[in-house]
């Protein structure tokens, strides 16, 4: 007799069950296990339009701790921005910025979270949100969809009323099958039927057990620009010296 | 009924010539005069609809607004030379006095003067007198005209240094304050450090990438200019107190001249005394305008300058669009003459048939004249496509009319036999193209609805004098012969190739018959990729100094001429709008009074600001002496500084804001260079090499400096409330109408309009989002492109089937009907396929030829069809060798009127052209290929030997 065919089919059922009974808190809960683990390590490149219309390419290295609390982004490419670097702490509260030409470090105003991020469509506070996803918003899920056919839980995420974050509303779209969010639609802090901007999650591969989005493309609706952002190599977990996340390791 | 008048009018020909004559020249004379008081109007919102609230908005703002109407010199070269230019043209601008109504205006007030003594003399106490004084008042203004009403090159800095403060927003003020508590030059680089250091990020307020450009460039010109002066004062200069206060003005106001950013170009806007509505002074004031700087231009080797705006644009659009139109006509008219010669193998009767044709074509243009008034972008082309399709008529006149002669017929017979004969056919087929050319008329458009007008009753002009004016040459040319006892040699003007080939594809009419569908399916799917240019610059005329100016405008002031323009009703609704539209994707900036009047919270807000500042300023001292620790400081504060800017470069560069890392170049060097150039700390480097042998310049420059710093601050520190009646005209008049009743916003969009359509679109939706009276070129274009692009549709329809109503009347068969139609259609198809395979695209013009198409082309169908029932309905070769020559003829003659469009200077014409070009011949070969498939098929049922008449012959 065939044991496996049964238990198979027990799992998948209770899979299903699962995936069927979850909360849109609890999805939320697990897309925000999944995105901010204890520490990560990853090289990426970044493509921007400048204001003259042309594409710049970035090359950096970035460092994630204490679930997405602590994150230092370093430039490698091109040249003229070798060893910049941004400090984000306290979920991109306190950003600082290093300057290897004058060897000066500067501290960025607390409005600056929400303002783009070197010319990308991301904000300072897209980069550094940790449980933001959790502590600014409530999220209902809503009818299930079906993205590049993937069956995705769809879920309606409302600012709270005490939270500062920059949208009002975010629609979620997380595949049932390993909670990746595979797109998030923002809406305008102050209209929340105007849509703002969209991010799209691609090319996912599993590292270390974790199902991680190579590509990352944010989408302007209201300045119709595009920045794309891709994974190189990832590293869940490393060893991180807390040095790294105070100004000295910004220096480095 | 039609028969007894083509008679008459024949016998009237032949028996009273110089009666006829004289009728011809009467009528002549009088569309003659009529046609001179033709207008051209080359503005695309005459394209639209006369009451669409866009055109009606827009014509509203250019007569509201002087400044709507603007001459824009735009000068180029080396910045101290082209400032100098400047300040030399400015003056002798206003100067410029037009004379080239005088004599007209005198002759007006002569006669008015005569009318008025003789209504005096009837009745004194006639109150009309008092019109009529006024009349001549106003008459009087026109002599020796002052063009120029005021140039505007520089901000207006009087008003600026009084209310410098007041128009920084208040979160810029709380976030600068410092800056303007120290008038001494280490007081003040130290708190400018200061508030760099300190906000590092824009401001809270959501401002566009654009405006935060602008902004830091026009600080970082202020330090530029600093730091250049200090240089040049720790070398040894000294520094006079001019030199002093143009730095200062540079770091409190912006630099005043309208310059670029590269600072090697600058823009003159001159604002005339009439606008763009007024032609004769649109003309004669551009030329005397562009005289005066070809003038001052002599005497600045190194400086180049030329014309742009909406009035020299507007001149030269329609000087160059009407030379464009009579060079494109002769060019038409001596290639048919030429081909005609050729196919005829004589000269006299071409020459007549071009001479007709061009009285006709008078006679169309007076028409045109007293029915419409003039001309637009798509009307100007009238002469051309009236060269093209009218010439058919004539040719078919004298053919019948030679062949009746050369059977030995006397005039009047000969006349009238051809008047039956080939008369009917010519009516008919004129009248067809004519209804689907007046089909136009049910479009929405101005633009379309007065094509269909003007070409549909340009063509019966054209026919009417095809039968009044060439018979008459004809018979008088007859009794010179019979006078001189000529006779009229027998010549065989078919073309047998074409009549061989026919029959040939007759005999293979299925594979004939395949090939002409699979051809056909291919130019479908061609025509489906074809997309549409809506980039209404590629349709401007070529060449033209005034149009490549604006893309000098655009690459070196980023500056698009293209804006959407607002009405508002107040200042405060100004402002709303302008807030409003601000907060939109699609929006970079917008310009309204608000900029130069803030509200009233607004300036209330700022006031409390402004008072500390003027309170800091006036403790402050100006310190008489420096000490060696404040040479020091000043050491200290220009590295700080040249940190602090190398700092915002590599931001900049992290930021995509080229224009700001290309400024920061200026003052820091490039960082990809491996020894960057780096002003300001060579200058820090130079005073910490001998703090103490500069500390006494440093004392001298600051002795000069801060009192000119400190006065500045103390100036601009008012708080006294702008109204209105305070700003300088130069402002005033850019934003508010005579009578400050109404008030403009303009509104640029944030990226190009015309290489997006999506944008365009989104743009245009966006702005009617906040208010419906948006209008301007990308209001005006997108509407356009819609009503356009449904008016096509709309016509093609109507004209397919006003065609084939046509038809069927006149095959009385609706079978025949439908064969006539099959090629065009198939020639329709193959016009678009063709265009895309050349790679043309649809434009708001050359849309226009579908419809066109359908009139003109189905001429070939309906001859061949006429002529294969004439025949019996068989003999392909006698059909083609003879008729099919006629529709040869006929196509390569409107061909080549099309195609002399391709020499038009307007791009758009040349656009049409082509279209219709490829159309004409298309029509032609679909014609020879689908109907000697389908007449072979149906000969052979007829007959079963379909081209034994083919080997008789």
């Amino acid at each position: 007799m065939n044991l496996k065919k049964p238990v198979l089919f027990v799992s998948l059922l209770s899979l299903a069950c699962t995936a069927r009974d979850l909360t849109g808190p609890q999805i939320i809960q697990k897309v925000n296990d999944l995105m901010n683990p204890e520490s990560m390590w990853a090289a990426a490149k970044m493509v921007i339009q400048t204001t003259s219309g042309q594409e710049r390419t970035f090359t950096y290295e970035s460092w994630s701790g204490n679930h997405g609390e602590k994150n230092l982004i370093r430039y490698k490419e091109p040249a003229r921005v070798r060893g910049q670097a941004t400090l984000l702490l306290d979920y991109a509260d306190n950003i600082w910025m290093y300057f290897p030409r004058t060897q000066r470090v500067r501290k960025l105003a607390t409005h600056a979270k929400k303002q783009k991020m070197e010319g990308s469509d991301f904000s300072y506070e897209d980069m550094g949100a940790g449980n933001a996803f959790i502590d600014d918003f409530e999220s209902v899920r809503l009818d299930d969809e079906e993205l590049d056919g993937q069956r995705c839980f769809q879920i309606e995420m409302t600012r709270k009323k005490d939270s500062d974050i920059s949208y009002s509303k975010m629609i979620m779209f997380v595949r049932q099958d390993n909670f990746v969010p595979v797109r998030i639609v923002y809406y305008d802090e102050n209209h929340p039927d105007e849509l703002l901007k969209t991010l799209t999650q691609s090319d996912i591969r599993d590292i270390q057990g974790i199902p991680t989005a190579m590509k990352i493309t944010m989408q302007s609706e209201s300045d119709k620009s595009e920045t794309r952002m891709e994974l190189l190599e990832v590293k869940y977990n490393p060893e991180l010296d807390p040095v790294l996340f105070t100004e000295r390791g910004l220096k480095q | 009924m039609r028969e007894k008048l083509l008679t008459q009018l024949a016998r009237t020909h032949a028996e009273h010539p110089w009666r006829m004559c004289i009728i011809i020249l009467i009528i002549t004379v009088l569309f003659g005069l009529a046609s001179m008081e033709l207008k051209v109007t080359m503005r695309w919102s005459d394209l639209l609809p006369e009451t669409d609230p866009r055109t009606v908005e827009y014509n509203r703002i250019i007569e509201e607004f002087t400044s709507a109407s603007n001459i824009v010199v735009v000068v180029q070269g080396p910045t101290d030379k082209i400032k100098a230019f400047a300040d030399a043209l400015a003056p002798q601008l206003i100067c410029i006095r037009d004379t080239s109504l005088n004599q007209q205006a005198a002759k007006s007030i002569l006669d008015l003067e005569k009318k008025k003594r003789n209504r005096s003399k009837k009745n004194p106490d006639d109150v009309k007198t008092a019109g009529l004084n006024a009349e001549i008042a106003s008459l009087k203004t026109q002599i020796d005209f002052p063009l120029i009403q005021r140039v505007d090159y520089k901000i207006p800095m009087d008003f600026l240094h009084r209310h410098g403060l007041m128009l920084m927003k208040a979160g810029d003020l709380e976030d600068n304050q410092a800056m303007f508590t120290d008038p001494n030059i280490h007081g003040f680089i130290r708190n400018m450090n200061d508030v760099l250091e300190k906000e590092y990020v824009g401001r809270k307020e959501s401002l566009s990438t654009r405006e935060k450009e602008d902004q830091a460039i026009g600080f970082l010109d202020g330090i530029e200019s600093l730091i250049a002066l200090l240089n040049v004062t720790v070398k040894g200069s000294v520094q006079d107190t001019a030199a002093i206060r143009s730095t200062v003005n540079h770091l409190m106001v912006g630099e005043p001249y309208f310059l670029s950013y590269d600072k090697q170009a600058l823009i003159m806007i001159a604002v005339p005394n009439f606008t763009a509505m007024e032609v004769d002074r649109m003309v004669s004031g551009t030329d005397a305008v562009q005289h005066r700087v070809d003038e001052t231009l002599k005497a600045f080797p190194g400086v180049r300058a030329g014309l742009t705006g909406m009035i020299p644009i507007g001149r030269d659009e329609m000087v160059y669009g009407m030379e464009s139109a009579n060079v494109t006509s002769i060019i038409a008219v001596i290639a048919i003459l030429i081909l005609l010669i050729i196919a005829f193998r004589m000269w006299i009767a071409p020459l007549f048939a071009i001479l007709n044709l061009i009285i006709g074509i008078l006679w169309a243009t007076g028409l045109t004249a007293l029915i419409v008034g003039s001309l637009n972008i798509m009307t100007q082309m009238m002469t051309v496509i009236l060269l093209g399709l009218g010439i058919d008529f004539s040719i078919h006149l004298i053919s019948g009319f030679t062949e009746q002669r050369s059977a030995g017929r006397d005039i009047r017979i000969s006349l009238e036999r051809t008047f039956l004969i080939y008369g009917k056919g010519i009516v008919t087929g004129a009248l067809t193209t004519a209804f689907a050319f007046l089909a136009l008329l049910i479009s929405h458009s101005r633009g379309m609805k007065e094509m269909g007008l003007v070409t549909g009753l340009g063509l019966i002009a054209v026919l009417l004098a095809t039968f009044i004016v060439l018979p008459n040459f004809l018979v008088f040319r007859e009794r010179r012969l019979e006078r001189k006892h000529i006779r009229h040699a027998e010549r065989d003007i078919t073309f047998r190739v074409l009549g061989r080939s026919a029959a040939w594809m007759g005999r293979r009419h299925w594979f004939i018959l395949s090939v002409s569908v699979i051809l056909t399916a291919f130019m479908v799917w061609e025509a489906r990729q074809i997309t549409f240019d809506q980039n209404y610059m590629n349709m401007e005329p070529r060449g033209l100094t005034s149009v490549m100016l604006q893309d000098t405008i655009t690459d070196k002031f980023d500056l698009s001429m293209d804006y959407a323009l607002v009405l508002a009703g107040s200042a405060d609704e100004s402002r709303t709008l302008a807030k409003a539209y601000r907060k939109l994707g699609s929006v970079a900036m917008t310009e309204d009074i608000g900029l130069y009047i803030p509200s009233a919270g607004e300036q209330a807000a700022r006031r409390r600001y402004i008072r500390h500042i003027r309170e800091r300023i006036l403790d402050s001292r100006i310190q008489a002496n420096l000490g060696l620790s404040d040479a020091e400081t000043i050491e200290h504060e220009i590295r700080r500084l040249g940190w602090n800017i190398m700092e915002i470069q590599d931001m900049a560069f992290q930021n995509g804001q080229d224009r700001v890392d290309t400024k920061c170049v200026s003052l820091v060097g490039n960082p990809d260079d491996e020894q960057p150039r780096n002003p300001i700390l060579a200058l820090a480097d130079t005073l910490a090499a001998g703090p103490v042998r500069y500390l006494n310049t440093l004392n001298q420059f600051n002795r000069a400096f801060a009192p000119v710093l400190s006065n500045q601050i103390r100036t601009m520190a008012n708080t006294e409330a702008i109204s209105l009646d305070m700003l300088p005209e130069s402002i005033l008049e850019r934003y508010a109408n005579r009578d400050s009743s109404k008030f403009l916003v303009s509104v640029y969009p944030s990226a190009s309009i015309w290489t997006n359509l999506e944008f365009l679109k989104r743009f245009v939706h966006d702005l009617s989002g906040v208010n419906d009276r948006a209008t301007g070129m990308p209001t005006i274009f997108a509407a356009l492109i819609e009503i356009i692009g449904n008016d096509g549709r709309k016509a093609l329809m109507l004209t397919i089937t006003v065609v084939f109503l046509l038809l069927c009347l006149d095959f009385r068969h609706i079978g025949h009907a439908f064969m006539a139609m099959i090629p065009l259609i198939a020639g329709t198809v193959w016009m678009v396929g063709l265009m895309h395979l050349t790679g043309l695209q649809f434009t708001v013009i050359n849309v226009m030829g579908l419809p066109m198409i359908i009139g003109i082309g189905i001429d070939d169908g309906v001859h061949i069809v006429h002529r294969w029932v004439f025949e019996g309905k068989r003999d392909l070769y006698t059909i083609f060798a003879s008729t099919g020559k006629a529709i040869l003829l006929t196509t390569l003659t409107t061909m080549l009127a099309f195609g002399s469009l391709f020499f038009a200077v307007w791009r758009g014409f040349a656009s049409l052209g082509s279209a219709l070009f490829l159309g004409v011949g298309a029509c032609f070969v679909t014609t020879v290929l689908f109907l000697s498939g389908l007449l072979g098929v149906l000969s052979k049922k007829s007959d079963k030997n379909p081209i034994k008449d083919y080997h008789m012959k």
